[in-house]
């Protein structure tokens, strides 16, 4: 009996110790003391986007980082990586919640609205901007997703992939078109122009079962119809200027007839290998990721990128705004938590110096945040439709419920697949999914903080 | 679990002789003896100083593993948890059970619930007599038959992702099979959006899970005595009718185990419909798992989510109990077992 006391005891402690000691793991290798702004002995923890397309790349990357950073301030840096957003989402919950874990985290732009909303990261004062080197060396435009106005920023615009349109410059030619469309109207008519389904030529590529991308021609049409899509606390999408969007967007494959119909099943990586093969002449919505695949493709040496189009013919009424992308890109947070406030700084000013900017959007193709930096690039190759965008960038609406928004209008494109197939999207059904989409969107809005 | 009829000192030894599991136990008989605690008879000493703090490690992990987490996802579900909350999600409000009747009026959760279940005994029903057949077409020795019992398992050791995206690859709708089925001169519309998608999601189950139904009636088959085979040869029964009233009584067991293995994983299935439909997901498939992933992770809504995760948990948890209460009552007539 007595043994069985003492060896319950001992075992009872070991589990504990066992489960203490689980969940310990993850703490930063910070010295929690407080110190001098030399970071000898400290480590930094970033947590970043891992990158299927550019491994090695970013490896070297990573390593000659962290060497600069040793070199300036004498403390290591340590990279974590995450592989998806999911991971992200965890780490940062997690990190929130017991208040330890990496001390600055890469935020792609339209989660970061969901990352603050969370409390896990720290507003910039104007100080911390000082230390890393002023407000004015940005993009002014890539500041736009950093807070919820200009006065209340909590990140820092680190890389930009706006959006664009890629396009076929021999088939534009063998069409008599001498330059990309300007308005979606345009964009239509040289579409049908181009368009030869005899051969297995369409005027677009577009992934209508992509889960991102059909939302962003949604928010882009009715920003430039001056109509908003979150004013406040309302959400606004049960209108004309929305149902109108997403006809025109389905419309180009029920009625105009300029997309391959078998796009009811791809996403944009399925509608990029389309266009890569040379088989349609437009590829809306794309970013310059897509160089890498362009680029070994049949149609190398006839691709380029263009703005995408920012009116209907010409004009933006009711004051709309002409954007040509959301903002798009990563920006990066440092922690609420963090204990090596000084080094985060030191670190973001680092990597968004103008050489940093250079090298990094030589390693990946994001173009840079710093504005020197983007000046540098305009007449390289394929750039200057990219760079003209990234000055034509708007944020998405900074909110807490923008993910559920994002979802709900992409819900709409979901469910109204079965009709695009059969040819035709009737408006009843339209009307009523959008509605959905108003009633989830102002679910999540009302209960926004 | 456990009956607590009597409170006397041997409902502790039945309790701990049931969660052994279904091994040879001996029937815990208190003898007419009454085993007082700290009386010294022989028997009583055997069976009450048995070693039960060697259960201790496995019981405080088991604490740790589940009944924490089980703990805090019920108490999350009467929270309102959000990303807004989050961080102090300690102090998130306390709204009792308006998360529970937010899901039961608002988020679609009763039809997400047909959804699983339905598709979960459709997909059960059918797999059950394609594993029975293969597993009685693999009883007797033939040249080949490691060769196809291997085969057969091909389905059940693939990843349920591996599996998922090359069903997804195939039901593309320039894909193999709407290509196959254009050329014979069916037009079958979309399998990956649509109403379709229920079927899809149904047959890629049944696909993935009929080898799970065969490996456990291929198990009965074996513990089929070789006599029984002879005596049923010498009754002169044929083939049918040995399988009908002496064959399938020996699997009732093995393939009632494999019918709710089956079902709850069916219920509890994630990887398949979120691989095979992506998010958002098409209506016509929105089982729960995939309603109450989309609700945390898309839409942040933790406690509500956590709502729906119990009710999830009282679902599978109906069919496990009778499973339990059936378990249990076959140990008690037989010692032992059923052989």
């Amino acid at each position: 009996m007595r043994f069985g006391k003492k060896a319950a005891l001992a075992s009872i402690a070991t589990a504990a110790a066992l489960a203490l000691s689980a969940c310990g793991g993850g703490t930063s290798g910070g010295n929690s003391s407080g110190g001098a702004v030399n970071g000898a002995g400290k480590t930094l923890d970033v947590f970043i986007g891992k990158s299927t397309t550019f491994p090695q790349q970013q490896q070297q990357w990573m390593d000659d980082t962290a060497a600069t950073f040793k070199k300036n301030t004498g403390a290591d840096l340590k990279f974590e990586t995450f592989s998806s957003g999911n991971d992200e989402l965890t780490k940062i919950q997690t990190s929130a919640v017991s208040g330890q874990g990496p001390d600055i985290y890469a935020l792609g732009t339209t989660f970061t609205p969901t990352a603050v909303a969370t409390g896990a990261f720290a507003q910039l004062s104007d100080s911390d901007w000082n230390a890393l080197g002023g407000k004015s060396k940005f993009n002014q435009s890539a500041l736009g997703i950093s807070g919820p106005d200009k006065d209340h920023l909590y990140a820092v615009p680190f890389s930009s992939r706006p959006f664009v349109m890629a396009y076929n410059k021999n088939l534009l030619k063998a069409a008599g078109i001498d330059k990309p469309p300007t308005t979606w109207n345009e964009l239509e008519q040289d579409a049908k122009k181009v368009n030869d389904p005899s051969k297995g030529i369409y005027g677009m590529s577009v992934g209508y079962k992509d889960g991102f991308s059909p939302w962003k021609y949604i928010w882009a049409f009715s920003e430039q119809q001056g109509q908003k899509l979150v004013d406040g606390k309302n959400a606004n999408i049960a209108n004309d200027t929305v149902t109108n969007a997403y006809q025109t967007y389905f419309g180009w494959l029920t009625k105009d007839k300029v997309v391959d119909p078998a796009s009811v099943g791809w996403t944009d990586s399925q509608a990029l290998a389309n266009f890569a093969s040379g088989k349609s002449v437009f590829f809306p919505m794309t970013s310059i990721s897509s160089e890498v695949t362009l680029d070994k493709s049949a149609i190398k040496d006839q691709y380029d990128y263009a703005l995408m189009p920012t009116s209907i013919n010409g004009s933006n009424p009711n004051g709309g705004t002409p954007v040509a992308s959301i903002l798009s890109g990563d920006n990066m947070g440092i922690a609420s938590y963090t204990k090596n406030k000084d080094l985060a700084l030191a670190f973001l000013k680092q990597v968004t110096d103008k050489d940093a900017q250079i090298n990094y959007q030589k390693l990946f193709g994001d173009l840079p945040t710093n504005q020197e930096a983007l000046a540098t690039f305009g007449s390289a190759p394929h750039m200057a439709g990219v760079t003209d965008a990234a000055g034509k960038s708007y944020a998405t609406p900074f909110t807490g419920a923008w993910a559920d928004i994002q979802l709900a209008l992409v819900n709409v494109v979901v469910q109204s697949i079965p009709d695009l197939s059969s040819g035709n999207v009737s408006d009843s059904n339209l009307s009523q999914r959008i509605k959905t989409a108003q009633n989830s969107a102002q679910q999540s809005l009302s209960r926004a903080k | 679990m456990t009956t607590a009829s009597n409170p006397a000192p041997d409902t502790r030894l039945a309790a701990s002789a049931a969660s052994r599991g279904s091994g040879p136990a001996p029937a815990p008989d208190a003898d007419g003896n009454n085993p007082e605690p700290g009386s010294g008879t022989r028997r009583g000493l055997s069976e009450r100083n048995r070693p039960l703090w060697m259960l201790i490690p496995g019981g405080v992990l088991m604490i740790v593993v589940i009944v924490v987490p089980l703990v805090l996802g019920v108490y999350i579900s009467f929270l309102d948890l959000d990303q807004y909350s989050l961080r102090q999600w300690l102090s998130a409000p306390f709204v009792g059970v308006a998360n529970y009747i937010e899901a039961i009026t608002q988020s679609g959760i009763l039809r997400s619930v047909w959804l699983s279940v339905s598709y979960s005994a459709l997909a059960t029903i059918v797999t059950l007599p394609l594993g029975i057949a293969a597993a009685v077409a693999t009883q007797n020795k033939y040249p080949g038959r490691a060769l196809v019992r291997s085969i057969f398992l091909i389905p059940y050791v693939l990843p349920g992702f591996v599996v998922a995206t090359v069903w997804r690859t195939m039901f593309q709708p320039s894909g193999v099979i709407s290509i196959t089925l254009h050329h014979m001169g069916i037009d079958p519309g979309l399998f990956l959006n649509g109403p379709n998608t229920y079927w899809v999601l149904v047959f890629v189950q049944i696909w993935s899970s009929w080898p799970f139904i065969y490996l456990l009636a291929l198990s009965g088959l074996q513990s089929v005595d070789h006599e029984v085979h002879e005596a049923a040869a010498l009754d002169g029964a044929l083939w049918w009718t040995k399988l009908r009233y002496v064959i399938f009584p020996y699997l009732r067991g093995p393939i009632s185990l494999a019918i709710l293995i089956g079902m709850l994983n069916h219920i509890n299935n994630f990887t398949l419909p979120f691989v095979l439909f992506g998010l958002p997901a098409p209506n016509d498939i929105e089982v729960l798992p995939y309603l109450t992933y989309a609700t945390s992770f898309e839409s942040f809504r933790f406690g509500l989510s956590a709502g729906m995760a119990v009710v999830s948990l009282i679902l599978v948890a109906i069919p496990l109990f009778i499973y339990l209460r059936a378990v249990k009552l076959d140990d008690a007539e037989t010692p032992g077992g059923r052989k």
